[in-house]
């Protein structure tokens, strides 16, 4: 008998006096200390299938199916017999570490309310003490070094990492039978996320739970799991051991997606051509210091970006490759004129009044003005380069078709459109303003894996057409490894390595790189035993949400005063 | 990504459907207003309460009773047919100058926020969009004008000017936009946070583009969200003036002065206070419930 | 994480005194301005020209304006706010006598305001769209859409009517004896004295003009209350206790309660300059001999160095209960102790 059994799984939600079916016949079996992936896109279903295991769905859902926890039927079960499985049964890892906990209470006031209403619905009763210290074993065993200060802390206070750690402290608390991870670390850097996962791993092993992943992210589903179950718009489409869904899908779906993940070695990675052409833009020696303190401490600020030197050649895709902090975003906002070196030149071949470079942006949510069709949008760029009337609505129709919307799309808003859409307006208008070079600000990571792909073919195509030279800001090294002419690798505001795609990641110089590449997750075996080897204690050096890190976003992200 | 499952928990958390085609903003504000009664009431208040303040001379039964009207014979009569909300120490039908009253309340309700609100909506977007010095500036100087009591300024002023409802209204507009421009501002450095502003910067906008196309749209819903509301806390303010002894010159009716006249023959006469009082509480109920319908519907913080 | 609070506190502190310069400084200029000639109010229609001009010189009219500020508050800073033409007192002496009347009653406000308006916010959103919250709903909605005066009236008339023997004029029942200070405020002097019947009789009198001052802004804050908590309940911390089992109400009361209680404090804070104009009005109809009666009379009289005084106190009065906020917003906030201003 398996553990976790859910049969014929419906959902349908209704809301705006609609009913929407959202999980259709759903059915799968999670068996003892067996690990079970559940891979999907945005609207698949995958963490509606959680919540209903987990009873925590909200009040407009009706649902239909069994799910059955050790032959128990869960939803036959009284509200309070359900709750006290909660925990004990079945564990969450929550996703966001950022907003998982209430910012004005301690993170040790969070785990001792949990722990001690977990122990009276079994009937037990715990002192404070006893509790503080069951935490402290918890916490020591997600590998915090300093389980005292963690449980004392705000959450503001740790790094994203650490709140990840102490998420999966909270579910292993009453030793659950199962763990349901949901998106686990995505929301992290690549090396600590690569750590967490590692982690879930070997509690899974050690203390022989049964695991349900859910995740968007193919490489983390090898690394973690033993049967895979493939879900596209609220059904599963294709399930079977890890090794036959990725050797040999059966599902056009399943086959698109795996196509979609970019290869970081193999015979389906792309060199991109080198460019010989003459330089556009020029850093030598930058450094840039930001801030310096407040009316009474008097700082030395912060030094985000330190002797930074490139060339952006005519024609080539320049990747600034990078984690959080790491100064790619400052020194592409330098590149772009946004901000001011402290010191040290930056060069630019502007040859003309227009602006060099325009930029695409990492959220397509954001990008573009919510209260402004895509027409407006565009309009504003192309009055700026003297294009009006009829011209202007001529030169509409162009780019849509360029960026490959329909014509019709002119007269939508934002919310009309979908993620990948909003990318391809957020393009038209950067191609709208005639810049030399594009900044692209990881122009597919808020976007799903096939929407990816299509992004990335339209902005290779429009390179080729109209001889554009991009500068690339991502963390996504498999992305930078196929994309890129040329990659320069960003750590704490140093370049500490550059070269073309190909020789990095044959032959990454840098420790870092080498930690950097080994962290990626992967699809085949085959990759992965080309990635370079490292030491664990190399591993741990390269992390960047080190225990004394209190702000992943650090100072990347600094916006401009006008 | 995060923003896969961040789509999803919005989505649940207002009971829109997951993965069906986004619903078009327009049905769901819609939607919204329509399945709330509290906000459709509201609306018909607000309308009628205009209708009155219009077309008072049609619908008081003696207009004339405005004036300095003195009719000895028919004082402090209490509610019947021909009265029906009886006369005043003067003889004057209550009714007719409850009805007139709305004049002077909408009247004020226009004076004031017709100035302050575009003042502070343009000073909060300034503030906002700008930043460093012109921020500091503004944001400044609007903390400096919230410590005064709005009611002590509009007595001060319109005691060392002149006891006018005009010299009031004046008063209150001198401190009522710091509200507007506190929440605009906020709402502005939100706006700011999002990459379209920067966009529009580099694609060639000037400021006047960007405050008046880009950012001004997106604060619509809240400044009139705002606006509803302040109309409830205008009229209130207005007759709270007028209570003291502020309002406009007798004897053309005022809501707030006719309470504070029939205060004085309670509790015996208390038809003189119940109407114009009832009268207040219709009007800002009215902008009330608009108000907090508006809120809901467009799902805004105001 | 000491010398954050403490530098958040100076920075406050400074931008609270740069406030109070420029309001007085305002108003000020502005009561010098006007028309009318305040040495000729003094003295009175029948005075001569000559008798005018020498007054005139005594206040220093004839000086630039600044310079007269200059020496105005050279003298507020040693306590001197100049003469009252009304009392015929220096100002601070009227101050010192009418401020603790209207202190007493803000003060009994506000915790009334705290202890209904808060607990009534969190209750409605804890029960949205059930009959607690309806009720919490149309309480509050009156307490928005009622002015001050009506309520103030309401409850006279219900005390009158109703409840025999209930005072509904001043502060105390001057035949008891009074006791004289430490503090001014009754409550307070009396039990320090061990009087209860001056206790009893004193609270008598605050109850119903407290309660007329409080209601306005219960209505407003239990909905910022409740719309902060419904905000609130949307977050993923409560999925994160949701789903391990932590009970509603434990996640209701303690967390979101807290969390919630940010916003309306915010606004108690600014809201506080509505609240002394509502005690005019409050004060006037319970014949409350308070400052802001004396404010009124002085507005009247045109007494402008009565009228700086009100308004200059009215302006610290808001300063110190927003400094009070931030203290309390920063104990509950750890965020707010980084020096970010609110």
């Amino acid at each position: 008998m398996p553990l976790l059994d859910v049969q014929d799984l419906n959902i349908r939600f209704t809301g705006y006096g609609r009913t929407a079916h959202v999980l259709r016949d759903v059915s799968f079996s999670v068996g003892r200390g067996e690990r079970v992936a559940l891979i999907g896109e945005t609207g698949s279903g995958k963490s509606i299938t959680a919540k209903a295991i987990l009873g925590t769905l909200p009040n407009n859902a009706s649902t239909r199916g069994g799910i059955r926890y050790d032959g128990l039927d869960v939803m036959a079960m009284a509200p309070r017999e359900r709750d006290r499985l909660k925990g004990t049964a079945f564990s969450i890892i929550m996703q966001d570490p950022l907003s998982s906990f209430n910012p004005v209470f301690r993170i040790g006031r969070h785990l001792d309310d949990i722990l001690y209403y977990a122990d009276r619905r079994q009937g037990r009763v715990s002192g404070a003490q006893d509790r503080k210290a069951r935490i402290l074993e918890v916490l020591r065993r997600v590998q915090l070094s300093d389980p005292e200060r963690v449980y004392g802390a705000w959450p503001f206070e740790l790094s994203g990492g650490m709140r990840q750690r102490v998420l999966i402290a909270l579910a292993l608390l009453h030793h659950p039978a199962i763990l349901i991870a949901d998106e686990p670390g995505t929301a992290l850097d690549v090396t600590t996320q690569d750590e967490i996962l590692r982690l879930i791993n070997r509690l899974v092993a050690e203390e022989g739970l049964s695991l349900l992943m859910i995740t968007h992210n193919l490489g983390v589903v090898r690394q973690t799991a033993d049967t895979v179950l493939v879900m596209q718009h609220g059904r599963i489409v294709e399930r079977g051991p890890l090794s036959q869904v990725f050797e040999a899908p059966e599902e056009a779906y399943t086959k698109s997606l795996m196509e979609a993940v970019p290869p970081l070695y193999g015979p389906r990675v792309t060199d991109q051509p080198v460019s010989t052409q003459a330089p556009i833009i020029t850093m030598t020696g930058v450094d840039k210091v930001y801030g310096s303190g407040s009316m009474l401490r008097r700082g030395a600020g912060h030094r985000a970006v330190t002797d930074v030197g490139l060339t952006v050649r005519e024609g080539e895709i320049f990747g600034l490759a990078g984690e959080s902090g790491s100064g790619k975003t400052t020194v592409a906002r330098m590149l772009m004129g946004l901000l001011e070196p402290t010191s040290g030149t930056i060069e630019a071949d502007r040859g003309g009044p227009r602006r060099l470079t325009q930029i695409v942006y990492q959220n397509p949510g954001t990008s573009l003005n919510p209260k402004r069709t895509a027409a407006q949008t565009l309009a504003v760029p192309l009055a700026h380069v003297g294009l009006k009337g009829a011209q202007a609505r001529a030169r509409m129709t162009e780019l849509m078709s360029l960026v490959k919307l329909p014509e019709s799309f002119l007269g939508k808003y934002p919310h009309e459109l979908s993620g990948g859409q909003k990318q391809r307006v957020a393009i038209a208008r950067a191609l709208a303003a005639e810049p030399r070079v594009l900044i692209l600000d990881e122009p597919t990571s808020a976007l799903d894996v096939s929407v990816q792909k299509t992004v990335i073919d339209l902005l290779l195509q429009l390179r080729e057409d109209l001889g554009l030279t991009y500068v690339i800001i991502s963390h996504d090294l498999s992305l930078m490894r196929n994309f890129c002419s040329r990659l320069a690798i960003m750590r704490q505001g140093e370049i500490i390595e550059d070269g073309t795609p190909a020789e990095i990641f044959a032959a990454p110089r840098h420790p870092y790189t080498r930690a950097l590449i080994a962290a990626i997750p992967v699809l085949t075996d085959a990759e992965e035993a080309l990635k370079p080897e490292i030491t664990d204690a190399e591993r741990h050096r390269f992390l960047v949400t080190s225990d004394t890190d209190t702000n992943e976003e650090g100072h990347d992200h600094v916006s401009t005063g006008h | 990504m995060s923003m896969t499952d961040d789509r999803l928990t919005e989505d649940l958390a207002e009971g829109r459907p997951a993965d069906t085609a986004p619903l078009s903003a327009g049905y769901m504000t819609w939607y919204r207003f329509s399945r709330n009664p509290a906000a459709v009431i509201g609306a018909l208040i607000v309308i009628s309460t205009i209708l009155c303040a219009i077309f008072a001379p049609l619908i008081a039964p003696y207009p004339d009773h405005i004036g300095t009207v003195v009719d000895f014979r028919s004082r402090h009569l209490p509610p019947d047919a021909e009265h029906w909300m009886g006369t005043d120490k003067a003889g004057r039908d209550i009714f007719s100058r409850t009805v007139f009253g709305f004049r002077v309340s909408l009247l004020l309700v226009v004076g004031v926020l017709g100035i302050s609100v575009p003042v502070g909506s343009l000073l909060g977007m300034t503030a906002g969009y700008f930043g460093g010095w012109t921020e500091r500036l503004i944001t400044g100087f609007t903390d400096v004008m919230l410590a005064i009591p709005p009611l002590v300024m509009a007595l001060a002023i319109g005691n060392v000017l002149e006891p006018t409802l005009v010299n009031a209204m004046i008063a209150v507009t001198l401190l009522w936009w710091t509200w507007h421009a506190r929440l605009i501002y906020r709402v502005t450095s939100q706006i700011m946070a999002e990459d379209y502003v920067e966009a529009a910067r580099l694609a060639g906008a000037s400021h006047w583009h960007i405050l008046l196309r880009e950012i001004l749209p997106n604060c619509v819903s809240v400044i009139s969200v705002k606006t509803t509301l302040d109309a409830a806390f205008v009229i209130l303010f207005g007759a709270t003036l007028s209570f003291l002894g502020f309002g406009v010159r007798p004897p053309t009716p005022d809501l707030g002065s006719m309470v504070a006249d029939g205060r004085q023959f309670l509790p015996e006469m208390w038809w003189e206070v119940l109407a114009p009082g009832f009268a207040i509480f219709y009007a800002t109920l009215g902008f009330n419930l608009l108000g907090d319908g508006l809120r809901d519907m467009f799902d805004v913080e105001a | 994480m000491r010398a954050d609070l403490i530098e958040a506190i100076l920075r406050r502190l400074l931008g609270f005194v740069l406030v109070l310069l420029v309001l007085s400084l305002m108003i000020f200029v502005l009561a010098r301005i006007v028309p009318g000639d305040p040495a000729r109010m003094a003295l009175g229609p029948s005075a001569t020209a000559e008798q005018v001009t020498a007054l005139q010189q005594e206040m220093g009219l004839d000086r630039p304006v600044l310079v007269q500020y200059a020496s105005y508050l050279g003298g507020a800073l040693q306590g001197d706010l100049g003469r009252s033409l009304v009392t015929n007192r220096p100002v601070i002496r009227d101050v010192a006598e009418f401020l603790p009347a209207t202190l007493e009653l803000v003060i009994i406000t506000i915790a009334i305001m705290i202890v209904v308006a808060i607990p009534l916010g969190v209750t409605t959103a804890r029960y949205r769209d059930s009959w607690i919250d309806n009720g919490g709903r149309v309480f509050s909605l009156i307490g928005v859409t009622i002015p001050s005066f009506l309520f103030a009236i309401g409850l006279q008339l219900l005390a009158a009517n109703f409840i025999p023997g209930w005072p509904i004029l001043g502060r105390v029942d001057r035949t008891l004896p009074i006791p004289d200070g430490p503090t001014g405020l009754l409550l307070l002097d009396s039990l320090v004295h061990g009087q209860g019947a001056v206790f009893v009789d004193a609270a008598q009198h605050l109850a119903f003009p407290a309660l007329a001052l409080a209601m306005a802004s219960i209505g407003q804050i239990t909905r910022i209350t409740r719309s902060a908590m419904i905000e609130n309940q949307r977050k993923d911390h409560v999925l994160t206790l949701r789903s391990f089992g932590v009970p509603d109400r434990v996640i209701v009361f303690r967390y979101l309660l807290k969390l919630s209680s940010v916003a309306p404090l915010t606004i108690m804070g600014l809201e506080f300059a509505s609240l002394i104009g509502n005690a005019f009005v409050v004060e006037m109809v319970f014949g409350w001999g308070g400052f802001a009666s004396y404010g009124l009379t002085a507005i009247l009289q045109k007494d402008l160095n009565a009228l700086m005084a009100v308004v200059l106190v009215s302006g610290l009065f808001f300063i110190l209960a927003n400094l009070v906020i931030d203290l309390i917003l920063s104990l509950i906030d750890p965020r707010q102790r980084r020096g970010a201003p609110a």
